[in-house]
């Protein structure tokens, strides 16, 4: 253990950091703990109804489609992870274009939610280019984003494709660790391409799938509220909200602060999970 | 690759046709941006798919003065340079300590931050609002910056304890024991020797924060972020589309030209996360 003066530096050096999430993360999450359990508005009235705001939420019809959403979007994990992969693969291998592809597939991800929305919404909406185009060539316009079943689909789509690029340099990043000597031995023993690619890269990926996986689902819980707000604003009704954008439709309505902590409360639970994953594959790297 | 096959040329040359045609739609977004705020409202309507023959500016003097996204471009700047700032001190001097000196609860410490990422802004919407507006700190650009430093801090510890864990011992040992000389050293070797992490975390945090609409959305109700500037555009002016594109073009301009200068530390910083960096 350091000296006395080491210790009284130490602290003073992590205090700010520890300040910061402890005033604005962790005090907050204790407080919506116990507003989660209260009937209240906010200011005036605070009163214990222990479970209330959960049974409430169990029988609401806009909490049961942003968790059959987010249920479709777990589902789907496999593409939002093999896609990357395949690409990342194929770039890695050699592909005509390949670094071209790599700086390019990544522009969407620096790109703001707000500005991507905003421009697929103008694609996309019934009087928008989509359906002018289709109907310049004959076919019958679609309401994609008015409708429950294409909006849904348009929202998904949208965000892998403005975050694909991420997982793929993630996955670029693992393929650089790949020994080559054992692609090279398989290659001698007479394995074709796509045998090479199954039996041996995809298993010495298994690692950067797993964080893919992770982080991927923490960024379809988290970060799509942006997306969301501009490209269908939760619609048509709730049928594309998310959890954290129902959270958001919920506070608003401002009356009843205690139902959205509930709904805040399930979200860090699966959070948590979530996150303890992503520390412990992090924490392998620090060696603390 | 070192050898590589008859077959498997012919399989990668066939996937560069899709690729190259994601590649495009990858683009797509940003020229139908370009394109269109270039043109009249009439014009738009009138010719959607033709690019623009007799470009006009109009659009961008009017975006950044009469929907005042002048006003939002600057408060933007202030607010994410100020985070960027203070995200950067503030995880440097967390780092060297987590990384280099030796006290009580290190890793327990270490975790709580870590931990933290769990608790994202969505997790705490409610609380953190009331949280803001009991610190008066609501619609303040310092409220801003102090709620932007709070939730993207955790990976900033992270890397910056994971870089500086790498560094040798040796540089702290002779100051261990005065306290005035950690401070010295921080300044004069922890700092300059952090400068690629550093540098790496300032491109991603100025990424994060000019993008990020739902803290601003929370925070600055009356002085609008740019981002929020263009939520709220796209609301009111839903007829006006070149208008609302000569906003993009405004809002996305800094965002694209930190991604052409610096796009290789964009990419290694976020390939750090995942893998041994």
């Amino acid at each position: 253990m350091g000296s006395p003066a080491e210790k009284r530096i130490a602290f003073l050096f992590i205090a700010p950091a520890i300040l910061l999430v402890a005033i604005f993360r962790i005090f907050p999450l204790g407080w919506g703990f116990v507003l989660s359990f209260f009937d209240s508005d906010g200011m005036t009235k605070f009163n214990f109804i222990g479970f209330g705001n959960y049974v409430a939420i169990a029988h609401d019809s806009a909490f049961r489609d942003s968790l059959e959403n987010t249920l479709i979007l777990i589902a789907t994990l496999p593409v939002w992870v093999a896609l990357p992969m395949t690409l990342a693969i194929l770039i890695h291998q050699g592909v005509p274009g390949g670094k071209f592809f790599r700086a390019v597939y990544f522009f969407p991800a620096v790109l703001s939610s707000v500005i991507i929305g905003s421009i697929f919404n103008m694609v996309l909406r019934f009087d928008g280019s989509l359906n002018a185009m289709l109907k310049a060539i004959g076919l019958i316009p679609v309401d994609w984003l008015g409708s429950g079943g294409t909006a849904l689909f348009v929202l998904f789509s949208v965000q892998l494709w403005s975050t694909f690029g991420m997982s793929l340099l993630i996955f670029l990043a693992g393929l650089s660790t790949v020994p080559k000597e054992l692609t090279e031995a398989a290659r001698l023993d007479g394995a074709k391409p796509l045998q090479i690619w199954w039996h041996v890269i995809i298993p010495v990926l298994r690692p950067i799938i797993e964080f893919v996986g992770v982080v991927t689902t923490i960024g379809a819980l988290t970060s799509m509220f942006g997306l969301i707000y501009v490209l269908t604003a939760g619609g048509p009704g709730t049928s594309t909200a998310l959890p954290e954008f129902l959270i958001w439709l919920e506070q608003g309505k401002m009356n009843q602060p205690g139902y959205a902590a509930a709904i805040s409360m399930l979200l860090f639970a699966v959070m948590a999970g979530l996150a303890y994953l992503q520390i412990r594959i992090m924490s392998r790297n620090t060696n603390l | 690759m070192a050898i590589t096959g008859k077959r498997e040329k012919t399989l990668l040359r066939v996937a560069s046709i899709p690729m190259a045609l994601l590649a495009l739609s990858c683009l797509y977004p940003i020229y139908f941006a370009i394109n269109n705020a270039l043109k009249t409202d009439k014009n738009y309507i009138l010719n959607r798919f033709s690019v623009v023959t007799d470009p006009t500016f109009n659009n961008f003097v009017n975006a950044w003065n009469r929907s005042h996204l002048g006003d939002y471009f600057w408060n933007s700047l202030v607010c994410t340079a100020g985070a960027v700032t203070l995200l950067l001190i503030v995880s440097s001097l967390a780092g060297f300590a987590f990384a280099m000196l030796r006290f009580p609860y290190r890793k327990l410490l270490f975790m709580v931050i870590l931990a933290s990422l769990m608790i994202p802004v969505q997790v705490v919407l409610v609380p953190f609002y009331r949280t803001i507006i009991a610190l008066d700190l609501v619609n303040t650009r310092i409220g801003l910056i102090i709620s932007y430093t709070a939730f993207f801090l955790p990976f900033c510890v992270y890397l910056m304890t994971a870089f500086y864990s790498g560094l040798p011992r040796e540089l702290v040992e002779a100051a261990r024991m005065d306290g005035a000389k950690l401070i010295q050293i921080w300044w004069h070797v922890m700092l300059p020797l952090g400068k690629p992490a550093l540098i790496t975390l300032g491109i991603l945090n100025t990424l994060y924060c000019w993008n990020d609409v739902l803290i601003s959305l929370l925070v600055l109700q009356k002085n609008r972020t740019l981002m929020v500037g263009i939520a709220a555009l796209k609301g009111e002016y839903t007829t006006n589309i070149p208008l609302l594109m000569a906003g993009i073009v405004i809002a996305a301009a800094p965002i694209v030209i930190i991604y052409i200068v610096f796009q290789r530390r964009i990419v290694n910083g976020i390939a750090t996360g995942a893998v041994k960096g």
